[in-house]
């Protein structure tokens, strides 16, 4: 259920940094891709779990590719890599996968699409039928917290999003219905006018079959 | 003494007819359900339970797919539609494995139980010394990004076995995810939302089907004006019954009333009074009222299909009250009594006759055809004590002259069967039955398939077979049956079958089961698993796991020494895992649905040596039931014909007796013979028809042979009215567009009218001899009157 959460944070990642100029101001400062551009850089993730006294705490490489979708290399404590696609999910720990998840097994995947679609088009209305998007600039750049709307859907497990950036978006706190918080700092981030590597292609493509 | 006995009649009728007043009023016990014919040799009482039990569930089942291009439109009409549904309060709506509340309650009760319960995927990789695996996919997901951990899940399951045996779950195979609280799925650029719901009411109730349907036929029509465009779909036996109810009724009500005015018309035109009219209507009346309220008074309830069958039966009855008012037409003329003492015999004999061939139907084990020899033995009796006791009584009529044309033609008839020109045509005729008989009997061919009697709806099938082919498989009809001791033994059998269900899906015979062991391992299996999880896991592993994640023994909610087993009965008791209910029959006896079911002969095979677990398959069941019938109906009708034999020699002779039974017996074998060479499969129906031929077959012969030369023409006018008003209502059915229902119809047009033309050949039975009856009765009667 919590999957998804990877989507939308692929979704807000693309959406942020391939927002068109006719969005809100503050977000059009984002360094927009242009086609056949792809986004490299490094993230760290620390995830806050209730009752545990410290964070569990993860860094590596991600990899994005508008359209094809999003490799997470992580690197510490352990190598895993973690592989989002329009198609779906996959996820494997030394050449094993621990998960796939085609998106016709995905309750809410649709929706992803149809956000994740809207955003590539400039239009937010996918966005907003689910969230209601406040937003703020401050000195260094924007700020932008994303609520459900209907915080009663069984299939919308997040309570909050604070989104924060200026020319990329820079970090991400997902706030989950139980307490539990991720947290994810981007770093290093870097536009390339690049295709994917090999190895890069065939892991996406390796996300979507059934 | 007449009037008397006449007296006594109507305080007999007049008590049947309270009687019936009494329990028509309660409602009418009528029993619907086809399970209720089933042979009492062969009701095995385990088999029927799991039979209903499950026919039922997916009986009450109600599928609707509301689509539209637009996703917001499918959505809106979706909400109102299953408002509409709903708000008939005949359906329960289903809800779906997804919502929240139920996730809990899963979690709520599976918790205390997850270290015994174990996905096929981990069982296997414990039980080949993996835990290492194990343990690693359990940390990709705490660590890996957007990962499903939840802080209180890891900390007391920090191998998140129970995750991997929540997606083990059999959850129906389906094309449907949930979107914003609706099961949709989209094709081709519609989207498409799900409306499930469970009929709360019987789907086979007329009055349910009227107000669920049409409740839904006027929600559909106006959502397809309000969305252009809109598409809605529906699967459920009660649109299918509706569908079929609707055909029935309109049929029926057209050729019921084709079948009364051509009934009228001929009785009219033939005796141009109105009174002979009614005396048949009275008989009639008399004859199906008295058998509903004797079959009452016996069973204490009825079968649609006995009363439907024995109504028809009871259009035998009609024959005894037009031989009596055609015998205004006879030249002696008479008084009505003594018209009455002329024919008697022939009545008497008739009657005789078929109820001797109905009491051997009494004599079979199937409940159905039990009771509908007694609702016509009963109907008959009241309608021949009717014509006897009360027609002389009401008939004022006095003798008839005006039917000379009518009377030379039956004299004709008479001229073909019996005079020296007409010997060439006769040869030429009977060689053609002969070879008609035996070419048509070689060619017979059976076939009892229920699905080829039914005239299902062409557009609820493509309904059927589109909404199967937008959300994926649905259960089959076709399921296993598990037998045992108890649940544990059961649930047992239930694991072991596993792999054989593994090899069937891989070889593409079906592609999902559904079965409670998946739902609550047997007590055995979740020991295993216990083990399973303290040696490969736990014991190795369970201390770095802790270290790596972070979490504090102390804190950890992880009580190394429960050892406790989630029972069926805790499982079923909680509510929370659906399906689970429809599984469970009763204890150590399990349903395994089936789904995507492509080759149920592979299946049946599969299991056909496995003790204990039964492959059932309730419409080839139904049809094998169907063939029974057909066969005892078959046999019963050779036994009466054989009876009937036998009695009427005692008064024709042997040979006599062949003459009077030849046209019956040339109408129950020609009907079926030139049938199959025109193409049509014997049915169940076919043979149905056949009993009832045989009926009407002899006693217009036993008529014919009863009339002596003088009176023979008026006889056979007789005869004709009384096969036209048969083929009025029976011959008529040859034209429904419901299978079984044409077949039995074909059957009667043209054995009746084989019948009607052979009936003169019975009259050659007849023994100058032998004083006939009348004679001697009339003499007793003129005796008394005097």
């Amino acid at each position: 259920m919590i999957r998804p959460l990877i989507l939308l944070l692929g979704l807000v990642l693309t959406a942020s940094t391939m927002a068109p100029p006719v969005f809100a101001a503050p977000v059009a400062e984002v360094t927009p891709l242009a086609k056949g551009q792809v986004l490299r850089g490094r993230f760290e993730q620390l995830r806050f779990l209730q009752g545990f006294q410290a964070p569990l705490k993860s860094s590596g490489t991600f990899f994005l590719a508008p359209g094809l979708g999003l490799i997470w290399k992580t690197e510490a404590p352990f190598a895993l890599t973690t592989v989002m696609s329009p198609a779906g999910l996959v996820q494997e720990v030394g050449g094993r996968e621990t998960m796939r998840m085609p998106s016709a097994r995905i309750p809410f995947m649709s929706k992803l699409y149809a956000m994740l679609g809207g955003a590539l088009t400039g239009d937010w209305e996918g966005l907003s039928s689910a969230f209601n998007i406040t937003h703020k600039a401050d000195g260094k750049g924007w700020r932008l917290k994303l609520e459900p709307i209907r915080a009663d859907d069984p299939e919308m497990p997040i309570r909050a999003i604070d989104l924060h950036g200026s020319r990329f978006l820079e970090d991400v706190d997902l706030i989950k219905l139980n307490g539990d918080h991720d947290r994810l700092v981007f770093l290093n981030q870097k536009l390339e006018s690049a295709s994917p590597t090999p190895e890069e292609s065939e892991l996406l493509a390796r996300a979507g079959e059934p | 003494m007449t009037r008397i006995s006449a007296l006594v009649w109507l305080a007999v009728v007049v008590l049947a007819v309270g009687y019936l007043v009494v329990r028509v009023h309660d409602g009418l016990p009528l029993r619907t359900d086809f399970l209720a014919l089933l042979p009492r040799e062969d009701q095995d009482p385990v088999l029927q339970r799991a039979n209903d039990a499950v026919s039922r569930s997916l009986a009450r089942r109600v599928v609707v797919l509301v689509g539209h291009p637009s996703p917001k439109e499918a959505r809106a009409a979706a909400i109102r539609l299953t408002a509409d549904m709903t708000a008939t309060g005949l359906v329960d709506l289903v809800a779906d494995a997804f919502d929240a509340d139920r996730l809990k309650r899963l979690g709520t009760l599976y918790f205390r139980y997850r270290r015994g319960l174990l996905s096929e995927a981990n069982r296997a990789l414990l039980a080949a010394g993996e835990g290492e695996a194990v343990a690693t996919k359990a940390m990709a997901q705490a660590f890996g990004v957007g990962g499903i951990a939840d802080g209180n899940l890891l900390r007391s399951d920090p191998f998140l076995l129970l995750p991997s045996f929540f997606a083990d779950l059999p959850f129906p195979l389906t094309r449907l995810r949930m979107d914003d609280g609706m099961l949709t799925v989209t094709d081709s650029n519609v989207t498409w939302i799900l409306v499930m719901a469970t009929l709360t009411g019987e789907p086979f109730a007329l009055d349910v089907q009227e107000r669920l349907v049409g409740a839904f036929d006027r929600s559909a029509a106006a959502l397809r004006e309000l969305y252009p465009g809109l598409q809605i779909k529906c699967l459920g036996a009660v649109f299918f019954a509706e569908a079929a109810s609707r055909t029935a009724i309109g049929e029926a009500s057209i050729l019921t009333i084709l079948s009364l005015a051509g009934t009228i018309l001929l009785i009219v035109i033939v005796f141009r009074r109105v009174r002979p009219l009614l005396l048949n209507m009275l008989v009639v009346g008399v004859g199906i009222g008295g058998a509903l309220a004797g079959s009452l008074f016996v069973f204490g309830e009825l079968h649609v299909a006995s009363l439907l069958f024995g109504t028809s039966l009871i259009g035998v009855a009609v024959d005894y009250g037009l031989y009596y008012t055609s015998s205004v037409f006879d030249p002696a003329g008479g008084a009505p009594p003594e018209r009455l003492c002329r024919i008697l015999s022939g009545i008497v004999l008739g009657l005789l006759t078929t109820l001797l061939g109905y009491g051997a139907l009494a004599l079979a084990p199937f409940p159905g055809l039990r009771q509908i020899a007694v609702f016509s033995v009963i109907g008959l009796l009241a309608a021949f004590a009717t014509v006897v006791l009360w027609l002389p009584i009401l008939d004022a009529a006095r003798p008839a002259g005006h039917a000379a044309g009518l009377l030379t033609a039956a004299d004709r008839m008479y001229a073909f069967w019996e005079a020296a020109p007409w010997r060439h045509a006769r040869s030429l005729l009977l060689l053609a039955a002969l070879t008609t008989g035996l070419a048509g009997l070689a060619l017979v061919h059976t076939d009892n398939d229920v699905r080829r009697m039914q005239a299902l709806s062409p557009e609820l099938l493509r309904d059927q077979d589109d909404i199967r082919g937008l959300i994926g498989t649905t259960a089959a009809t076709q399921f296993l049956l598990v037998e045992a001791s108890d649940d544990e033994m059961a649930l047992r059998r239930e694991e072991a079958l596993v792999p054989l269900l593994a090899r069937l899906k891989a070889e593409g015979a079906l592609l999902g089961a559904q079965m409670p062991s998946a739902f609550v391992p047997s007590a055995e299996r979740q020991r295993e698993n216990q083990v399973l999880v303290r040696t490969a896991l736990e014991e190795p592993l369970l201390s770095r796991q802790r270290g790596m994640l972070g979490i504090d023994p102390a804190e950890a909610g992880v009580n190394p020494s429960n050892y406790d087993i989630l029972t069926l009965n805790e499982a079923l008791g909680s509510k929370a895992v659906p399906l689970l209910r429809d599984l469970v029959l009763a204890p150590g006896l399990h349903v395994v649905t089936l789904q995507g079911l492509a080759r149920p002969d592979a299946v049946r095979a599969a299991f056909a040596d496995i003790a204990s677990v039964r492959f059932i398959d309730p419409t080839a069941d139904f049809s094998a039931l169907l063939g029974k019938y057909q066969q005892r109906a078959l046999l019963l009708t050779a036994l009466s014909a054989t009876l009937m034999f036998v009695a009427l020699a005692l008064r024709y002779g042997w040979k006599g007796s062949a003459w009077v039974m030849a046209p019956s017996v040339i109408a129950i074998l020609l009907a079926p013979a030139i049938l199959s060479l025109a193409g049509q499969a014997f049915t169940f129906f076919h043979a149905m028809a056949l009993v009832l031929l045989l009926s009407v077959a002899s006693d217009y012969a036993i008529f014919c042979a009863e009339s002596p030369g003088d009176r023979r023409t008026v006889t056979l006018l007789a005869v004709w009215m009384a096969a036209l008003t048969t083929l009025l209502s029976f011959g008529l059915l040859v034209v429904s567009r419901v299978p079984a229902v044409h077949n039995f119809g074909s059957t009667m047009l043209i054995g009746i009218l084989l019948a009607l033309l052979a009936a003169p050949l019975a009259s050659r039975g007849r023994q100058k001899a032998v004083p006939p009856v009348h004679d001697r009765l009339a003499e007793d009667e003129r005796a008394r009157v005097v």
